[in-house]
């Protein structure tokens, strides 16, 4: 069973680790590092609760090796929080009452923060498309689009200001 | 029996206002521990299950001598280490089997080893050798008299008092109700349908894995837990951890019993409806330990929520060699409310009447006479009926939004009772720190529903402090929390809510009467408000902090009074009675009925056969809405779940085998498959015993939906379509053999 | 998707070689025990199932320009095995000059997912379901494939033998896909039925292409291929010469529909029945061609 020494950042901090080759990013996190906010969910690719960024682009973590990540850089749901501030998605997904059971909101979470940076003012049909990864058995979805809506609003007057 | 009246005569804060969601902010930021999130260490042993290929077979042999060489391997064990059978209602299985398997999947043997992989070789190493039998699987048949009996042994299992078994087949529950008489009401009768619907095939919705526990049903009652501490027994002091992957969890967790129903009804020319003849082949699976209380609770609400004078009800729990059904979102209601709203439907067009005004002519009413013989409590359906048939404007047919498409609209109603054992209880402890603070402890669990939050909501306006100072303990646990029946039966803002104010308010007692003492005055005039005690005589304040601790000093150096504040309080029905077993008749069946409506618009793809619900209402009778916005959060959550298992989601089960254990082919709604409308509107008739006037509503949401669906599915193309799901294929080849539409 | 799937991945051995050389020589060395990874979707799933058993996964993204995507104005567009779905599907080139491949990508599971997926290894993987595989056949695809003999050209009409089964031989790489450029103001579309609105497999997938051909009957040439409905990706030559010889009217559509409901051959499976899928080829295929003709003539 080979073992490989990578080298990647986890919410800005450097970590290195000792990986065998079919240990997934999920596993990674969630079983080697106890980074837990990442969910898993399928292991299969299909309910989105184990969504990470991955230099910055969405993937499911659990369709991804470990080792294929050395030198990158990865964002999970705890690191949305900046300096004790919530991130948009994180301050507007709790006013509109998009948490429920709380267990696909990590995924969702991050599937809307990789929206937003890639289209600032996404339309409500662009939203739904964007979030058909990520299954949410609770809230029946509206309250998480109406959610990512105006956090990309919030986003935008940051951006500005 | 009303119990805030003592508190106020106007409804306090926070009732009634939409407090956020006090495990929101937690499990936004990553650090909500949900189970599989714990950490045990190094020690950790991992265990996993070898289970039965078959669905129906004698085993012959377990060697499992190669799997305990194997190193790595701490445990093995099989159904010899555990003679004893388990179950909630009825005592039916093993926790590892012995003698026989009844379905795929079920467990045969439990490894736990120091890793997953290993755990995963030593199932391969175990040899199970089995004898084919032949398997049951349709409830119909497995209830007649041919069919080969799956639980030989029935006769014998421990039974609950309220079930009733018959040995020798494989009806494990046969309800019943005889109320006046059907075959002289049918003489009288100006119209009569009748209709088989297969309501649903079984289904199972992911209960993700826990926070601290719960979900949608199949976390209810025992099953994987049992395994994981058969196997922990033999290693006494070290953690096993058992993980079900996806795959597993969707053929060897509860899923939705599948149902045959027989339905006929009739009325006189006026609409009224005279009679109903019900008749439920309830697809228990292989156990139906908990399956038996869903056959009993649908019949006992079999009359939907409708009155009807002259009532038979057969209700059967069978035994089959399918997966195992048990608690899944409604309890048997969004089954059997599927085909009955259908046909009462059909009944209303049978007279030529419009389908709401035929309910509001027979739904429900405050004072109805139930089918059990229960008087019904105020309830509000009507309203609900109104308001839903109102906000999709019944009656009013828009154009589709293209050619080939076709538009429909469709109604139903629904009710639903806590199914659970007559004495059920909950109690709560209320306990005030410091800094004034309060921390509530309860047995029930956030599983998603905001029972925390309810529980934070409740201690505030009973105590008389700002929510925002209450702080629920979490996570709850068996050594430090007080007792809940269970968290099911969407029971607990009602039940526990009830133990919640009654601890809240003994806490509250306490403080008055110290301070009261302390400051020569009566415990009546005196008030906590925003966590100070008041004086209306004196109009002196002093806030709670440190007086709830340390009491209050006396004048003159002449001691204490008071002290630490500790709340307690319990609930518990007392007034439910028995049934009788020939009739189901007895004065009060279950402890309330949370009623509603549902209507949506649907428009149908005649190219596809698609069906898209382009819009939904639902309003439901919560009593009072302790938090008006998790209210409604639950009526649009339940919607789509109810639109997902009318639109998606079916076992496909081919002689037992699961043919689609996964979410590739277990398709459920994704966002992009929900209306962008949906309209939630609470009706708020009082509950004597809820506290505040609430009743539960969670489950509830997605009971109507699927009749709603096929119903509007019916008003655009006139078709019924059969069982659900209602996908593009079925609506389809139905249209196509219809004539409707050319190839 | 089966009952026997693992908690994880099994046990195998990642291996990330430095050249082309030495993979396809890797490769051909473990032959039946190796395979190559892109972007894993189906091999992790695959695996993860118990299907699939190798020792070695050979990681060939980021090898020798495999992370290339680039369009030429007159060789067309090159789209390197490593290069992801939303990569390709966002290039400005390839929503102009290959719209109906952008379509087909945009179809394939949830954003997540096309993070990782690839076109070379939905091509690859030689589903009869693949949603891209259509495109890339009508836009006369070809790929370039590194084997232990070095470089060589195979295109796709010839390359899929049955579900899963294609003409590589152990060693080969694909190391890219090239599509030509296609003539000028052609266009057409994708439409993938499935049971979700987005993110399922498809029970049907219809890809049509079009565009003006002066040099045949009627003025136009139309191509059809079609997934689901056949142990491979399916292009339907019928349907191409009945549209260049008749004139294009709604009844040459159906016709053309029908045409295209002949070849396929479906089976039942858990997505569908052979009796719907039939079906909706046939329905599909004419909507396919009348969306493909409204484009053409700038009506949408
Ligand atoms: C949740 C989920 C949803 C999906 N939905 C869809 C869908 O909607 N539509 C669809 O079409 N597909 C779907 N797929 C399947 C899969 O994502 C696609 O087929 C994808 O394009 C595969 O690309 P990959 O890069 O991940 O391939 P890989 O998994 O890396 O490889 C696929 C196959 O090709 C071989 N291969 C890889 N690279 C090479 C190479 N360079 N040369 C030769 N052979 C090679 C591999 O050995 C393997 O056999 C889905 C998969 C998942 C997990
Ligand atoms: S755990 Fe990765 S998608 Fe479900
Ligand atoms: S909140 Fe429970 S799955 Fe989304």
């Amino acid at each position: 069973m080979a073992q490989h020494a990578i080298t990647l950042t986890i919410n800005g901090e450097w970590e290195q680790v000792v990986v065998p080759s079919q240990m997934t990013l999920l596993q990674m996190l969630r079983e080697k590092l106890a980074r837990t906010g990442t969910k898993n969910g399928c292991m299969a690719g299909e309910c989105g609760a184990c969504t990470v960024l991955l230099n910055g682009e969405p993937v499911n973590s659990c369709m991804v090796l470990a080792v294929e990540c050395d030198g990158m850089h990865i964002v999970t749901v705890e690191g949305l929080m900046q300096d004790g501030v919530l991130d948009p998605v994180q301050h507007t997904i709790i006013e509109h009452g998009g948490v429920q059971c709380g267990f696909c909101t990590p995924g969702i979470l991050i599937s809307a923060r990789a929206l937003i940076d890639r289209n600032p003012d996404p339309s409500e049909d662009e939203i739904r498309e964007a979030l058909v990864g990520n299954l949410c058995r609770c809230t029946g979805y509206l309250r998480i689009v109406d959610a990512v809506k105006d956090a990309a609003a919030l986003s935008r007057q940051a951006a500005t200001l | 029996m009303t119990i805030e009246t003592d508190i106020s005569h106007k409804i306090p804060h926070p009732i009634g206002d939409n407090v956020p969601r006090v495990d929101a902010r937690e499990k936004v930021i990553g650090s909500a521990l949900f189970a599989d999130d714990l950490q045990f260490g190094p020690g950790l042993l991992y265990a996993r299950i070898k289970r039965s290929t078959l669905p129906h077979a004698y085993i012959k042999r377990i060697d499992t001598s190669r799997a305990r060489q194997l190193p790595g391997v701490k445990a093995v064990v099989t159904g010899e280490d555990y003679p004893g059978l388990i179950g909630l209602y009825l005592q039916d299985r093993y926790i590892f089997c012995r003698e026989r398997v009844r379905y795929v999947g079920d467990p045969v043997a439990g490894v736990a080893a120091i890793s997953e992989e290993i755990a995963e070789k030593a199932l391969d190493l175990i040899e199970v050798e089995y004898e084919p039998l032949p398997g049951v699987f349709d409830p119909e048949f497995g209830a007649s008299p041919e069919a080969p009996v799956l639980h030989p042994d029935l006769g014998q299992y421990e039974v609950a008092n309220f079930i009733f078994p018959e040995p020798g087949s494989n009806i494990s529950n046969h309800f019943r109700v005889r109320k006046g008489d059907v075959e002289a009401a049918w003489v009288q009768c100006d119209a009569i349908v009748e209709h088989k619907y297969r309501s649903i095939s079984q289904s199972d919705v992911q209960v993700i894995a826990p926070y601290v526990g719960g979900g949608f049903g199949c976390k209810a009652g025992v099953s994987m837990e049992a395994l994981a501490v058969a196997i922990a027994w033999k290693l006494r002091g070290r953690p096993v951890k058992l993980r079900l992957t996806r795959e597993e969890e969707f053929y060897a967790s509860f899923v939705r019993q599948g149902v045959v129903a027989h339905f006929k009804m009739g009325c006189d020319k006026d609409g009224r409806l005279l009679a109903m003849e019900n008749k439920f082949f309830w697809d228990g699976g292989a156990y139906t330990e908990y399956g038996v209380n869903i056959t009993r609770a649908a019949g006992y609400s079999s009359s939907g929520p409708y009155d009807v004078p002259n009532m038979k009800t057969d209700s059967y729990c069978v035994y089959t060699n399918h997966p195992v059904g048990g608690p899944m979102r409604g309890f048997g209601m969004p089954e059997m409310h599927a085909g009955l709203e259908q046909c009462i439907d059909e009944l209303a067009y049978a007279i030529h009447m419009d389908p709401v005004q035929f309910r509001k002519i027979n739904c429900i009413k405050t004072g109805s006479t139930l089918i059990t013989g229960m008087t019904m409590h105020p309830t509000g359906l009507t309203e609900c009926l109104v308001k839903a048939a109102e906000a999709i404007g019944w009656g009013r047919k828009d154009p589709p939004s293209a050619p080939n498409k076709r538009r429909g609209k469709g109604i139903a109603l629904m009710w639903k009772a806590p199914a659970m054992p007559p004495n059920a209880g909950s109690s709560a402890k209320v306990a005030l720190n410091e800094d004034g603070t309060v921390t509530v402890s309860v047995g029930g669990q956030e599983i998603g529903q905001g029972s925390f939050t309810i529980a934070a909501q409740i201690a505030a306006a009973a105590l008389g402090v700002p929510v925002e100072t209450v702080r629920v303990a979490s996570p709850l646990d068996t050594n430090y929390s007080p007792y809940e029946w269970q968290t099911v039966a969407s029971r607990l803002t009602w039940s526990m809510g009830n133990a919640v104010s009654a601890a809240a308010r003994d806490a509250r007692q306490q403080i008055l009467e110290m301070v009261a003492k302390a400051w020569n005055e009566k415990p009546e005039d005196l008030d906590i408000i925003d966590g100070k005690v008041i004086s209306y005589r004196s109009e002196e304040s002093i806030p709670l902090k440190n007086i709830v601790i340390y009491g209050i000093s006396l004048p003159n150096n002449e001691g204490w009074v008071g002290g630490p504040v500790l709340g307690r309080g319990t609930f518990m029905p007392t007034y439910v009675t028995g049934l009788d077993a020939e009739t189901g008749q007895g004065p009060r069946a279950v402890v309330h009925y949370t009623v509603g409506a549902q209507a949506v618009e649907v428009e149908v793809d005649t190219d596809t056969g698609k069906v898209e619900v382009i819009r939904g209402v639902a309003a439901f009778d919560v009593g009072k809405a302790i938090n008006p916005d998790m209210v409604k959060a639950q009526m649009e959550g339940g919607f789509v779940q109810g639109l997902s298992t009318a639109l998606f989601e079916s076992l496909q089960l081919k002689e037992g085998i699961l043919q689609n254990p996964s979410f590739v082919d277990y398709r459920i709604a994704t966002s992009a498959d929900v209306p962008h409308n949906i309209q939630a509107i609470i009706v708020e008739t009082p509950q004597d015993d809820g506290p505040w006037g609430a009743r539960g509503i969670g489950e509830h949401a997605m009971v109507p939906t699927i009749p709603a669906i096929a119903n509007a599915i019916y008003d655009a193309i006139g078709i019924r379509v059969g069982a659900p799901p209602y996908t593009s294929e079925k609506v389809y080849l139905a249209m196509l053999d219809a004539g409707l539409i050319e190839e | 998707m089966t009952i026997n799937a693992h908690p994880e991945l099994p046990e195998f051995d990642y291996i990330r070689p430095a050249t082309l050389e030495e993979a396809s020589r890797f490769l051909s060395d473990h032959a039946g025990e190796a395979r190559p990874l892109l972007g894993g979707t189906d091999i992790f799933v695959r695996m993860r199932d118990g299907f699939w058993h190798d020792k070695y996964l050979v990681d060939v993204k980021n090898l020798d320009g495999t992370d290339n995507l680039h369009f030429h104005p007159t060789a067309g567009l090159t789209i390197g095995a490593g290069v992801n779905m939303n990569r390709v599907m966002t290039m400005l080139e390839v929503q102009q000059y290959y719209p109906v491949l952008a379509e087909a990508c945009r179809s394939v599971a949830s954003y997540q997912l096309r993070t990782r997926a690839t076109i070379v290894g939905n091509l690859c993987n030689a589903s009869p379901a693949g949603d891209t595989i259509g495109a890339c056949m009508l836009y006369d695809g070809v790929l370039k494939v590194h084997g232990v003999d070095g470089y060589r050209d195979e295109p796709l009409k010839t390359f899929f033998l049955g579900p899963g089964k294609t003409v590589l031989k152990p060693g080969d790489i694909a190391t890219a896909i090239q599509l030509p450029r296609p003539p000028a103001g052609s266009t057409g579309t994708y439409i993938k039925l499935g049971r979700n609105t987005w993110s399922d497999l498809s029970i049907v997938g219809v890809t049509a292409l079009g565009s003006r051909e002066p040099a045949s009957a009627s003025g136009y040439s139309f191509h059809v291929a079609l997934a689901s409905v056949a142990p491979v990706p399916l292009e339907v030559p019928a349907v191409h010469s009945y549209l260049s010889e008749n004139n294009i009217t709604p009844e040459a559509f159906i016709e053309a529909a029908r045409l295209a409901q002949q070849a396929c051959n479906p089976i039942d499976d858990v997505r569908g029945s052979a009796r719907y899928r039939k079906a909706m080829v046939k329905k599909l295929t004419e909507k396919a061609l009348l969306i493909t003709l409204d484009r053409l003539e700038g009506r949408e």
